[in-house]
Formats: structure tokens, sequence, C-alpha cells
């Protein structure tokens, strides 16, 4: 309506210089951005960036870490006021969250907001009531709130639970939720699809098509270059809170972005080192008979000396509990993991203070709840483990502040962390940058075995190769590292060998030549190479440590379970422990998805076990 | 069906203080049946309300979230007290009228002043409410140097307590049901979700500057409740007296299973937290411990404190237990659970 006569002139040519113009990139879309800056202290978001978008199309916000893409989501949704420049929206500017919402913009943000204490229903139509009155009665909103939860995650869900205990993809699908029950315009999307797996990914595209064509502009901020080009329109490209391009349909490939990203002609991410045979190297972890939940297979496994061990699986297959139990973070239902020690025999780890004892790090992919200490500078957050070891004077610990000094240029210049000043608080970097810090935490202890859960989420693609160089070298170095992702294309020529899990339990193992993405991807819909061979590894028969531990052991450690449990709030045994059977029949409505390969899968859930105890 | 098992799941905090008020409510009896009789029960009411009311007060700031806990509420209570009794000292008000009016306006105005410090300077609540109390605390002994005065009439007949059917009774309940109505309010959702999340309310649309001063402007109208029956039931003006009001309301907040951090409590755990406290006071009077009375119910308050709280972690995990083993039974019953 009004939006025309705010900025009728083009864009000034200057901001768009290398932008590979297409016909119709300079028109004024019903969503525009002009000539925006936005400064946090020293470090400029967004410095001059210009961006326009239509009703109708998918567009999609592409840049590397810190190069403004969610500074640029959060002035469109009114979260934050700009320092200088234009914003219009449908020729309305967003003042506020609640203006966005009257405006019809709604916004699923990186950081997974949901209310923990409320149920599912509540946090779906937060917001949606007005300030005296409720928009639809309790027993509307909760019918409705179960169907679009069983759309949005194919199985029925409980609306009326609370939250806290869910997993995060689940929470991740309410935001995503919430935003599609405000009837939105103008849907924005960033980074929505990181905590997904790969099936309920294709669910959330599947409905973004069909928003699109009923009119909405549906904007995304996405690291997952494999997706963007398959589910988006137009792209525009950020560099350095700038916008350097905007590329029409046809012209979206895996190059032409790598090379707006990086600003170079860039290469592929895949990483080329080679794979290094370790089977007959030392086992420094292994396990025998371990239960991720009380009814799921045992799991036995061993990891060599210089391995790197990549784990993956469709969500809440047991894989992330399992790294967490590796760790020491979490107990398993049944047995220990055993841990080479330095004397020779093997370990069992108890605990976090054992996993610490016996070099084991952990980096979470949740750097939000388990990763950073939001309050503390970024040098604390990735030197914090050093201030014990390197301090000086013996009992009085004395901070050594020249080495350690000396260890974070070291490490942050490795990492190339993008960051102001070392003694700003760590929330004012990127999200990326904030996992390169934590990354960086765990190298900087130097632990013999390496455990990474899904450390690449929300990582762009150079910081990507660069982590997959990094842990190449550490592994070479002859450390050993566990790497769980749900990106399997992060496997490739960087693992040694790849565990698949389903139910709880080791599915498919794939090594060196086997370890293609196509493969993987079926080993986790459940389809098997070869008739389902009993366990995997076979590991060394080590009865004396694998002997069960005595009675007061396990009460105790139960209890510390329980306690850490109630810290971290991981679902509780109810939620996991009764899988509902999942069948895959051949067979997909969706036309688009062939050009990646994915198996065509319907997915058939029988409930009779998980709805009838 | 979905209803009832959606709200037995939201409210199992309130089990600890069901549980910790119907023990003590038995104990009390066995102690002294005459609680059960109308003038016992009559003047248990009249001694309870100011607590239960100051308890509202604080569960709506605790509801909103960032650590509100009004500690400010005790000398509020006072403070609207002496000012009632020295205006009607000075002929200025007598009905009951000028009288509720005079406290509701006071205790308003009070907290909204609060409410917009903490909105607009962002102050941390609790720090705002640090300083009300000692501010208040002074001013009390300002307006009114010593305990004196008295209150009209009609007034002070409440205090007697002869019957359960007293006004002060009417006021409790008529609380109640307006909380009970409140919690049910779309504003009331509003300001549960902001409690439990502010970033996340306020990214979805939720105005929560406006809710906030909200919970402020409802605490103050039980705050001003609280301190029209407090005035009833001492019969004068009192500038200290009030403040004591404030840890054992704080504390009847916790026994009543509302959450400090925000997000969770509603009015029958807060009822049934002031009513365990008054109640516990009630059982150790029975005592006569003579001159430690006092300390041995403050060393009590803190005790079951602790011990609720303690039980509020073991029971779920009894049931936990309980259900582990339910389940066990089922599926070695039932053989398909196996089938891979």
């Amino acid at each position: 309506m009004t939006h025309a006569h705010h900025h009728a002139t083009g864009l000034p040519d200057d901001e768009t210089a290398g932008v590979s113009e297409a016909p119709g990139v300079s028109k004024v879309g019903e969503i525009s951005v002009v000539d925006v800056h936005k400064s946090f202290g020293a470090t400029k978001a967004l410095d001059g960036c210009t961006f326009n978008a239509h009703l109708g199309e998918i567009h999609a916000v592409i840049g590397g870490n810190g190069s403004g893409k969610s500074t640029l989501v959060k002035v469109l949704s009114g979260v934050l006021p700009i320092d200088s420049g234009q914003v219009s929206v449908l020729g309305h500017t967003p003042r506020s969250p609640y203006d966005a919402r009257d405006i019809g913009i709604a916004t699923v943000f990186q950081e997974v907001l949901v209310a923990d204490e409320s149920s599912i229903v509540d946090n779906l139509y937060l917001g949606t009531d007005s300030l005296w009155s409720h928009a639809l009665p309790a027993r509307e909103k909760v019918r409705s709130a179960a169907a679009l939860m069983q759309e949005l995650v194919g199985v029925k869900v409980d609306v009326e639970a609370s939250v806290g205990t869910l997993p995060l993809s689940i929470k991740q699908r309410i935001t995503i939720g919430r935003a599609l029950l405000c009837k939105p315009k103008v849907l924005i999307l960033d980074e929505s699809s990181a905590a997904l797996d790969l099936e309920s990914t294709e669910r959330l595209f599947a409905k973004m098509r069909a928003l699109r064509d009923e009119g909405l502009a549906i904007l995304i901020v996405t690291h997952r270059i494999a997706e963007l080009t398959r589910i988006s329109d137009r792209a525009t490209v950020l560099r350095d809170g700038q916008d350097v391009g905007v590329l029409e349909k046809q012209e979206i490939t895996e190059q032409n972005l790598l090379g707006l990203i990086t600003g170079e002609s860039g290469t592929g991410h895949v990483p080329t080192t080679a794979v290094r045979d370790v089977s007959s190297s030392q086992v420094v972890i292994k396990t025998k008979e371990i239960k991720v939940w009380p009814r799921a297979e045992g799991v036995d496994f061993s990891l060599h000396k210089g391995e790197v061990l990549g784990i993956t699986g469709l969500d809440g297959q047991g894989h992330s509990e399992f790294v967490t139990i590796l760790a020491g973070i979490a107990m398993a239902a049944h047995s220990l993991p055993l841990v080479k020690t330095d004397d020779g025999p093997f370990a069992e780890i108890r605990g976090l203070a054992d996993a610490d004892k016996y070099g084991i790090a952990y980096v979470s992919g949740d750097r939000k709840r388990e990763g950073i200490f939001a309050n503390l500078s970024i040098f604390e957050n990735l030197l914090m483990p050093l201030f014990r070891r390197t301090a000086k004077a013996g009992k009085l610990a004395i901070i050594d502040w020249p080495t350690l000094s000396a260890a974070f240029d070291w490490e942050a210049k490795r990492l190339s962390v993008r960051m102001a000043a070392r003694d700003n608080k760590i929330t004012s970097l990127s999200g990326g940058n904030q996992q390169k810090i934590l990354i960086g935490r765990a190298f900087a202890l130097n632990p013999d075995i390496l455990i990474l859960n899904d450390p690449a989420r929300g990582i762009d693609v150079g910081a990507k190769g660069e982590l997959y160089e990094d842990l190449s070298a550490y592994a070479a170095r002859g450390k050993s590292i566990i790497y769980l992702s749900s990106e399997i294309e992060e496997f490739l020529g960087f693992c040694t060998r790849v565990l698949v899990f389903r139910h709880g339990s080791v599915f498919e193992e794939f090594s060196d030549d086997e370890i293609d993405p196509d493969r993987i991807l079926e080993a986790m819909f459940g389809k098997s190479r070869h008739a389902r061979t009993a366990p995997v590894t076979q590991a060394e028969p080590n009865a004396k440590a694998a002997a069960s531990p005595p009675r007061w052991r396990k009460l105790w450690a139960s209890f510390t379970a329980d306690m850490a449990e109630s810290l971290w709030g991981e679902p509780p045994k109810e939620m996991t422990a009764p899988r509902p059977e999942v069948k895959f029949v051949d067979a997909i409505p969706d036309a688009e998805s062939e050009t990646d390969g994915l198996p065509k899968k319907i997915k058939v859930v029988d409930f009779s076990e998980a709805v009838g105890r | 069906m979905t209803k009832a098992a959606g709200s037995s799941t939201s409210k199992t905090y309130l089990l600890v203080p069901i549980i910790l008020f119907f023990a003590l409510l038995i104990v009390a009896v066995l102690r002294s049946p005459n609680l059960l009789t109308s003038a016992g029960l009559g003047s248990a009411v009249i001694v309870a309300t100011p607590l239960i009311l100051a308890t509202y007060a604080l569960t709506t700031l605790a509801i909103a979230g960032r650590v509100s806990i009004d500690l400010s509420v005790g000398p509020l209570i006072g403070f609207i007290n002496v000012i009632l009794v020295q205006l009607y000292g000075a002929d200025i008000i007598s009905g009951p009228v000028p009288f509720f009016l005079v406290a509701f306006l006071l205790g308003m105005a009070y907290q909204l002043l609060m409410g917009l410090i903490i909105v607009f300077v962002r102050v941390q609540p609790i720090i705002v409410s640090l300083s009300g109390y000692l501010a208040l605390s002074g001013i009390n002994l300002v307006i009114l140097e010593r305990p004196g005065g008295t209150v009209p009439e009609w007034m002070s007949s409440w205090g007697l307590g002869i019957s359960v059917f007293s006004p002060v009774a009417a006021i409790l309940v008529l609380s109640t049901i307006a909380w009970i109505l409140f919690s049910r309010s779309a504003f009331f959702g509003h300001l549960r979700l902001m409690g439990s999340d502010e970033r996340a309310a306020y990214a979805s649309g939720v105005r929560i500057g406006i809710v906030r001063l909200g919970a402020h402007v409802v605490a103050g109208i039980y705050a001003a409740l609280s301190s029209l029956t407090f005035t009833a039931l001492i019969g004068s003006g009192d500038p200290s007296q009030g403040t004591t009001y404030t840890l054992i309301a704080v504390t009847a907040l916790v026994l009543g299973g509302t959450s400090l951090v925000g997000g969770r409590g509603g009015a029958i755990g807060s009822l049934l937290g002031a009513a365990s406290i008054y109640l516990i006071g009630f059982v150790l009077a029975t005592f006569k411990f003579g001159s430690v009375q006092s300390f041995v119910t403050d060393l009590s308050y803190g005790v079951i404190l602790v011990l609720s709280l303690l039980l509020t972690v073991v029971l779920p995990r009894i049931r936990r237990w309980f259900g582990v083993f339910h389940r066990c039974c089922c599926s070695s019953l039932c053989p398909s659970s196996r089938a891979v």
C-alpha cells in the first residue's frame, strides 16, 4: 500500500557492488530493507545492508558466521531497533515483536524460544491471545494444537504435557508451529531446520512450498547449502553485514553461493583428508552390552587410537544418549563404558570425574544450555578449564595470565573467531563463533578422546572445513574422535567409520569406502545392506572390568544420574522408553525430492505399544 | 477427559502442599478439637486471612518471573494500616467505602511505582522490593511513632471471630474466587508464559511491559485487602507489626509450591501454604513453650520448609520407581511388546 514512496529509487550502487544483476532484482519488494546499519558496541552486525523479497517466494538469506543474517532477521521481526536505514514490511515498519505480529510477520528464531514450565498448547498459542481476552476457547486450542503437532512431528503428542522435558527437536517444532498458527503473511525461519532430522526437514519443506503457493513470503536463513539449493526461489548473500549478491533460482548452486559467501571462488566443503587405516591400532574406549534404554539392545563397540568415528541416526534413536554415556554425562541403563588408562587395564567411566581423569572431552551442539557461560567473557569461556591447570604457586593457584593470554591468542587465531575484544561477553559473538569457542575449549584440554555432539550445528561452511581439518590433524596426532552429526555429508572423507543408530542400538556400520551418503541415509531409515547381523564390533572379552559394579555403587550411580538429569532436564525415562513401532513403505507424493536421491518413504507408525500401556 | 489429564500433569506441584496441609490439620485437630467449632474456625480465619492475602499478592509477582519476590509486602501492609488509622484519627475517613478506596489506592499506587521502576529502569525486582522494604519500614515509623490509634466500630467488630461467617471470611472467599477467575483469564496466560520465559514471550509479541505492570497492580489490590483484614485483626495502628509478614508470607509462598523463578503457582497452593503456616503456629501454641515460643515457631517454619522442599524432590522419584515397576509387569505380560 504505502511502501512505494519510502524508497522509490533503486539501490545505492556502492552497496551492491559485485551483485550478479539478475532481472527484477532492483525492483522493490513487499519486504524491503534499505541501507540498514546496526552495531553492537564495536561490532558492526549490519553495515549498510539492503534486502528485497516478494510475497509468494521462498527467499534464502545466506552468509558466513557473523555476516549479519540473524541480525537482519531480528530487525525484520522488530526485536532489534536499527541505528539507521529503512525497513518496510507490507508497508509498515515493525518496531516491536507485537507490531510485527500485527503486520503479519511470524519469526522462528535461531534460539529455540519456548517457555519450559508451560504446556505445548500454551507455547503454541503464545502471543495469540489479546491482552484481556482469549483468541480461542481452551478446548479449541487443544484440538488444533494436537492436529498441528501431529502434522509437524509425525506422531501423536500429548499437547498438554509440559515442554521442559521434551528433546530440542520437538521444541524447535513447537516454535515453528507457533509461527504457522498466527497465519502470517511473512514467515521468517532462522536456522529452523538445525535441530530437525532429514525426514522432518522434508516435511517442513513441503509445508513451506504449500505456504508459498498460498502467497506467503518465506524467508529462510540456513547454513545447509544442500537444503537451500533445493528449496529457495531466490537467495541473498550477506558478508560482513552487507548484501553481496542476489541469486535467482537457476543460479543457486553450491559453487555460486560459496563464491559469494567467502568472497572468492570457493571449493567444496568436502574435506579431502586421506583416510588412515587404524583398525589395527590400540582400542582406547569400548563398551560391552551397554544399553541406552532399559529395553534397547546392547551396544558392543570399540574405538581405536587415531580414529575418527561418525555416529548418526534419525532423531531420538539413542545415538545422542549414547555419546553422552561415553562422555560420562549420562548413565546407561545397563553396564558402563570402559576406557584405556595409561598404565594398561581398562577402567570404568562412572561419571564426569572419571571421564575427565581419563582424558575424555565433550562438546555439545546445544551451546545455549550445555555450552556457553552466557555472562562470562569470550576469554573465560575459551580457557575456563585451563585456569586451574596452568595456575602457579601450588595450592595458592595464582592464575597465570601471560600463559593464558598466549594460549588464547593462539586458539582464537587457529579457529579464526570473529570478535571485537576478548573481554566482551560470549553472547556478543554470533552463534557459529560461540560454537568455535566451545570447540576451542575442548582442544585446549588436549584430550585423548574428543566427543562432539553435533558440533557443526549453526556453523558456516568455511568454518566447517576448518573444523574438519583441525579434527583430522588432531586425530593424526594419535587422538581419537567421536563425531555425532545429523548431516551425513559431513562424514565423507573425514570419518574412518560411521555407526548408524536405530531403536537405541547400532543398526549398521560403514567403514572407509563404504561411507556413502545414500547408503547411510537408507540405513538411518531402517533399510539394511544385508540381513540384520548381530553385534557389529567384536570387543575382546575382559570379564573382570566388565563385571557388574557392586550394588551400592549402582544405587549411588542411579542417584547421581538422576541429579544430573534434573540439572540437565533430559527427557525422563517414561518418555524415551516406549518406542512406537515405525515401518516405512515406498512412495512419497512430493515430486521435488528427486534431485537429492532421498529414499522415498512414508512413515507408518504403530501406536498400540506406545499408547496402550 | 483430556482436560482432566492436562490439569493433573500441570498441577502435580500441589501434591506436597496438600499433604502438608492435611497432615498439619490432623495434628492440630488432635491437639485441640476446639479448632473445628464455629468459633474456633472463625478465629482461625481472622488470624490467617491477612497472611493468606499477602501470599496471594506475592504469588502474582512470583509468577511474573525474574525472581520477583516482593519483600516489601510486609511494610506495605503496615504502611496502609498506619495511614488508615491516622486518617480515621483525623476524622477524614470513617465508613467502609472510603477505607477500602484508600487502601486500594495506596496498594495499587505503590505497586505501580515499583512496577514502573522495574520495567523502565530495569533494576532487578528483588532490589527494588528490598529498597521498598527499607523505605517503607522507616516511613511507617514517621507516620505513626508507636502502636496506637483505633479503628471504627464496624471494623473492630470484624476482628472478634465469634463465628465462621464473618466479613473477613467473606473477603477471603471472594478474594480466592477472584484469584481463580483471574487465573483463567488471557492476561494470566500471558503472565505465566512471561514468567516461564520472558524472551520467548517478548519475541512472540506479548507486551511484557504492560503484563508486568498489570501483575503489580493485582498484587497491590491483594496487599490492600491483606492490610484491611490485618487492621481489623489488631484493631489499631502498628508501624512495625506488618513488617513481620514479609518473611512468613515468602515461606508460605514456597510451601505452596510456587516457583520463585516464575511461571508456576496459583491460589490453591498459596492458600494451602499460608494455612499450613498458620497451623504450624497453632499446633506449637498448644505445647506451651513459654518464653521460647517464638523461637520454636520460627525454627519449625524453617525445618518444615526444608522438609517440604525435600519431599518435592523425593516424590517424583518414588512415582517414577513405581512407574518403572508397573511397566515391567505390563511388558512381561504383554508378548507383543517385544516383537521387532
